[in-house]
């Protein structure tokens, strides 16, 4: 039987080319990590079920993009960003050009998203190679407190981080749905509510239904 | 469980084999009749003959050779003798050089020709460098790596593999590349008005996801289907390609559409679409080439060029004018 889903989120993965940004995402929705990867031409989708507590599950889309400038142009990713409730960040540890680079994407997240806002967390990747970081913590979480944001450090290679990052950036969200300071909207993809457990009967009523999704 | 491009296929070298088993008769048949055309006319002048051969596809011993030709690269190679040396002579925008760089070794990870520094990488380097520094609007592109990466495969030749490839950027394909890429929204979105004209079930599901059609078939197109079809399919697509024009590539992509649209059409929600299409394009079907390649040909139906060019006149002024 599919699992059901409280809420589903769509999130964006932004970054320089060559950060890591497709590694990242198969290892947290795969499992897996694969030494060398083909570069995303255009924009690639995933996605994975997390528990933010026992019982409350969170349906994630994940939505990879190119890392090369020409395709962020307009109708490329634009739709994408409008659509998203949260975004990972990502720059690579040991490439400066990377951190600098990440005002720029924001900026262009921003003007992309609105009237809506997107809840993102700043992601140092490639944390297992240590001896050739050029950004340090420091200054990545000054950088990230001067955005509100969180910084994590992550690496798929090792899968250090990876979980936490998906499910605090998550949490982060559902919170604000919570509160209200994000609501679900028609015409808006970010956030659609799924079904709440205790008003499905049975399971093969879940599993009979063709309306919605369910997977 | 190497191909004879160089791929390894750990997965499915067996189903290949099997297919390139029974595909070798019509190689052979097929090899036999293009000798004794090049024989009587070596010059591959274009005629119906030539077409149908071309539809049925090149056999790899000749496909340098009528790739060059059809396409008019020969002719510029010729006429520019010592061109291709002078670009790679000059000295390039470092921009250009470290984003082609940042992709060389993530260029067929997969293919032992490509995986050292002094291997196929190099040529790699050369061809995509040397484009990027004659076509400065253009520079480099992700998706023209895999590109060069087939030409120079196939040819086994730099230069050639550049004229190429400025063929296929200069004249037969619509504007992919540039920054703007207005020609592959372009194309995108004609893909989503023929499918809706020849299937409109597979067109109402698809017009509920807004923006489906860049997610599945931007890279269809950028990539020429390399990496998305098999190898051998997408070289008798390119015979085409080559021969004909970009035309082909939407027959590809209908064909792909129309024979799974049960499948497709049973697809509820957005996963199970990527998941669907990026199923569509694996598996038997599009792995034996031959009956693939007489599908393209019949099952999406009569497809005209003027049918064609008009629906690119209409979406490219309509995405000019949502974008202004």
């Amino acid at each position: 039987m599919e699992a059901i889903w409280l809420y589903q989120f769509r999130l964006i993965v932004i970054g320089d080319s060559t950060v890591g940004k497709s590694c990242l995402i198969r290892r947290f929705t795969e499992g897996r990590f694969a030494q060398v990867s083909d570069p995303t031409v255009g924009v690639d989708f995933f996605s994975r079920l997390v528990e933010i507590e026992p019982g409350k599950r969170i349906k994630l889309q994940i939505w990879d993009t190119a890392g090369q400038e020409r395709f962020r142009c307009r109708s490329i990713t634009r739709a994408y960003y409008r659509n998203s409730v949260g975004g990972l960040l990502l720059f690579d540890i040991t490439n400066r050009r990377s951190f600098q680079n990440v005002h720029d994407w924001l900026e262009e997240a921003r003007s992309h998203v609105q009237p809506h806002s997107i809840v993102f967390l700043l992601v140092g990747h490639k944390c297992d190679l240590e001896a050739q970081r050029q950004v340090t913590r420091q200054e990545a979480e000054k950088l990230a407190g001067a955005y509100g944001m969180r910084y994590v450090e992550t690496s798929a290679r090792d899968a250090i981080n990876v979980e936490h990052a998906f499910t605090e950036l998550t949490r982060d969200i559902f919170a604000l749905v919570r509160s209200g300071d994000i609501t679900i909207q028609e015409g808006w993809e970010g956030v659609k509510s799924g079904f709440v457990p205790n008003v499905v009967h049975s399971s093969e009523e879940v599993t009979k239904s063709d309306r919605r999704c369910l997977c | 469980r190497i191909d004879p491009y160089g791929f390894e296929r750990p997965h499915d070298y067996e189903s290949y084999k099997e297919m390139m088993n029974e595909y070798v008769a019509v190689l052979n048949r097929r090899s036999l009749r293009w000798s004794r055309l090049l024989q009587e006319s070596p010059h591959v002048e274009k005629s119906l003959t030539v077409k149908r051969y071309v539809r049925k596809g090149v056999p790899n011993e000749h496909r340098a050779r009528i790739w060059m030709a059809a396409s008019g690269a020969q002719e510029r190679l010729e006429s520019s003798p010592g061109y291709y040396r002078s670009l790679l002579a000059a000295e390039h925008r470092a921009p250009l050089r470290d984003a082609i760089r940042a992709d060389l070794h993530r260029t067929f990870p997969d293919n032992i020709l490509f995986r050292s520094e002094a291997s196929l990488q190099s040529s790699l380097f050369n061809v995509l460098v040397a484009y990027g520094h004659h076509n400065k609007a253009v520079g480099y592109c992700q998706g023209m790596n895999f590109i060069a990466g087939y030409l120079i495969i196939i040819t086994k030749d730099e230069e050639k593999s550049f004229w190429l490839m400025e063929a296929l950027l200069a004249r037969l394909l619509p504007d992919y590349y540039s920054p703007a890429m207005l020609g592959l929204k372009t194309d995108v979105e004609v893909l989503s008005q023929l499918v809706r004209m020849k299937s409109p079930a597979v067109g109402q599901l698809m017009a509920q996801y807004p923006g489906i059609w860049t997610l599945v078939a931007s890279r269809w197109f950028i990539c020429l289907y390399v990496d998305v079809l098999p190898i051998e399919t997408v070289l008798r697509i390119w015979d085409c390609l080559f021969y004909e024009g970009s035309k082909v590539l939407f027959r590809v992509a209908l064909t792909l559409v129309l024979h799974h649209q049960q499948e497709i059409l049973r697809a509820r929600c957005l996963p199970d679409l990527c998941q669907c299409f990026r199923h569509i394009t694996g598996g038997a079907f599009s792995l034996d080439c031959h009956s693939f390649m007489q599908k393209i040909f019949s099952e999406p139906g009569s497809l005209s060029m003027t049918t064609v060019d008009k629906l690119r006149d209409r979406c490219r002024k309509q995405i000019q004018e949502d974008e202004s």
